[in-house]
């Protein structure tokens, strides 16, 4: 039982890491980011071309800088043109760029699953509970929980994360105050994609490569910043343990509606609140 | 789409055609589709119009859920799916006669999205989007896991009775007989949602898409309308649905896919989701620009892509948005 619910939290864990990168980009363009999953994908990938020579290491961070870069021209050149537009324009949008980023990965590494190796360093398995459990997946939970901690932290204590949590309540007051909102958000949007970049190498030796490999995480991500409510951090982490949990309970004691759950439980939370959890906007 | 293009769009949206007109247009465009498998010989085109006449219907049905209520679909292949399903599993297991069978898939997925729609309707933008997306993948799992109702992810092919509706069923999968249908289909479709719009409840349902609170002030019952409308787009989901299950004797969970609906709002929005005509010639366009575009397999979805952003930049209303501001400029030259 403890190593099922270990497991819900390493799902869990990756799974916040995509929905705070959403959070923070919605928090502040105000855009729904379809393209996450495929960043995700792309940030895989391209941790990948290391990590199968050996440099898994040296693939997370060159992933990471990578995708950090990606999303500050993404945010430069289409998302700071979006801050006019309605939320569902962003969705279009956004839309259109997971169509080309999928192209360009199926282009480049080809549509052949690939599957991508754990790191010698964190191999083999620990005893929980008398059961054996992969290091891999308490390094998982561990990444997730440091995110987690050092975001809330750069938020709450940080003259920059007070200017983010001001600026994703609302961007137009905040930049009257004198705060360069476009300069922030290419922090925040690089911040945001290159977590995609991290959660799509850290989850790599878990999942199996292919270009659609983001479809299925970005719609979990989804749910959860939906049921946490668009835009709060605090609810997002709290939804993402909670659909991990579901997922993976879900899969033992009730295999034939699993992957059903987490959308009946969407459906229900936004029937009964619209904005979610935490939320206070649609 | 926005509040803002809506306000553009209404303002400039052209004369409502009266009643006569648009039966007038009807009549002359079924006449055209009879003629159709005369005019063209190659048996390859008219399964590639019928297939293209198809995606039309079901960009319609999303098109029109913006049009008329303002509201974006992800998942409005649910419909398309369950009137396919609807049909192959009754067919295939013989349960009803095929004509019940017909009837009931395209009864069913009207009903549940009536259903569905008075709740739906109250929830507005991304939410709307997301869970209309879950729904749509929650259909997709069902279809995808439950193996013993039409083998899971392997799809199921089935044998059409001999007789349906006292017509040989063979004929319906002659691509010269299925266009005719499909196209008769498509045509009587957008005549009647013309007259829909124009009708009592249609106005009704515009009010709300505009103002809710107003609509109800002014004492308009503000939930039947909008599911009305629900109903009217999942009715044509279901009839796409139904036309390509059984025009291609098989049917499959992909038929749920949110990809499916996220493709079919992309042609919707390409087309001009703020016109009626507008989902089906995006829809049209699309499915020969990708049959063109078949030496780049490859590179399609870039191209899906590219051409998605630049229209929801550069031209919000579409290409019959386009269409007709050239057509009004040209006008307006002395």
């Amino acid at each position: 039982m403890a190593i099922q619910l270990l497991n819900g939290v390493v799902y869990g864990g990756l799974l916040y890491l995509l929905a705070v990168g959403l959070v923070l980009i919605f928090g502040l363009r105000e855009v729904v980011n379809f393209a996450h999953g495929a960043l995700f994908m792309l940030g895989s990938y391209v941790g990948y071309t290391l990590a199968a020579s050996g440099q898994w290491w040296l693939g997370l961070l060159v992933s990471v800088v990578f995708m950090a870069a990606v999303g500050c021209v993404l945010d430069a050149l289409v998302f700071r043109s979006l801050r006019k537009h309605d939320h569902i324009v962003t969705v279009l949008i956004t839309f259109g760029l997971l169509l080309i980023l999928e192209t360009v990965v199926t282009v480049t590494w080809g549509k052949a699953y690939l599957s991508y190796p754990v790191p010698k360093l964190l191999a083999g398995t620990v005893e929980i509970a008398g059961s054996p459990f992969p290091i891999y997946r308490l390094f998982i939970i561990a990444v997730s929980l440091l995110v987690a901690a050092g975001l809330a932290a750069w938020l709450r204590f940080t003259r920059m994360g007070l200017y983010v949590r001001a600026a994703s309540t609302n961007a137009h007051v905040t930049s009257i105050q004198g705060i360069d909102v476009d300069r922030l958000s290419l922090v925040v949007v690089g911040l945001g994609t290159a977590l995609a970049g991290l959660s799509g190498v850290v989850a790599g030796p878990l999942l199996t490569l292919s270009p659609t490999m983001g479809n299925y995480i970005l719609i979990d991500s989804f749910i959860v910043v939906v049921i946490g409510g668009l835009g709060s951090f605090g609810g997002a982490f709290i939804a993402a343990l909670l659909i991990g949990q579901i997922h993976n309970l879900g899969a033992i004691y009730l295999p034939w509606a699993a992957t059903m759950l987490p959308f009946l439980l969407m459906i229900g939370i936004l029937i009964w609140r619209p904005t979610g959890f935490a939320g206070s906007r649609t | 789409m926005t509040s803002a293009v809506d306000k553009a769009a209404l303002a400039k949206r052209p004369v409502m055609p009266r009643t006569a007109r648009i039966l007038g247009f009807a009549a002359l465009a079924l006449a055209l589709g009879v003629a159709m498998p005369w005019l063209v010989s190659s048996k390859l085109t008219l399964s590639l119009t019928t297939q293209a006449i198809v995606d039309a219907l079901l960009a319609t049905s999303v098109g029109f859920l913006v049009l008329q209520n303002g509201r974006v679909s992800f998942g409005q292949a649910a419909f398309f799916g369950l009137g396919g399903y609807a049909f192959g599993v009754l067919v295939a297991r013989q349960l009803v006669a095929p004509e019940v069978a017909f009837l009931l898939a395209l009864a069913l997925p009207t009903l549940v999205a009536f259903l569905l729609g008075l709740v739906f309707a109250r929830i507005a933008g991304v939410a709307h989007a997301m869970l209309t997306l879950a729904v749509g993948q929650a259909f997709y799992e069902i279809a995808f896991r439950w193996r013993e109702l039409a083998k899971g992810d392997d799809g199921m092919s089935f044998e059409l009775p001999q007789r349906i509706f006292g017509f040989a069923s063979s004929s319906l999968q002659d691509p010269a007989v299925m266009v005719v249908v499909a196209w008769s289909a498509l045509v009587l479709a957008l005549a009647g949602l013309a007259l829909f719009v124009n009708s009592r409840i249609g106005q009704i349902a515009a009010a709300v898409r505009d103002n809710e609170e107003r609509a109800r002030f002014i004492g308009h019952d503000t939930a039947i309308p909008p599911a009305i409308v629900y109903a009217i787009a999942a009715f044509l989901a279901a009839l796409a649905g139904l036309l390509q299950a059984t025009y291609n004797g098989y049917i499959a969970p992909q038929m749920f896919h949110w990809s499916l609906s996220g493709t079919a709002l992309i042609m919707a929005v390409v087309g001009g989701a703020q016109f009626i005509v507008g989902p089906a010639i995006g829809a049209v366009c699309f499915f020969f620009l990708k049959d063109f575009a078949g030496r780049f397999a490859e590179f399609w979805p870039a191209i899906v892509g590219t051409v998605l952003v630049a229209v929801t930049l550069l031209m919000p209303q579409g290409m019959v948005g386009l269409a007709f501001r050239l057509w009004a400029a040209r006008r307006s030259k002395p």
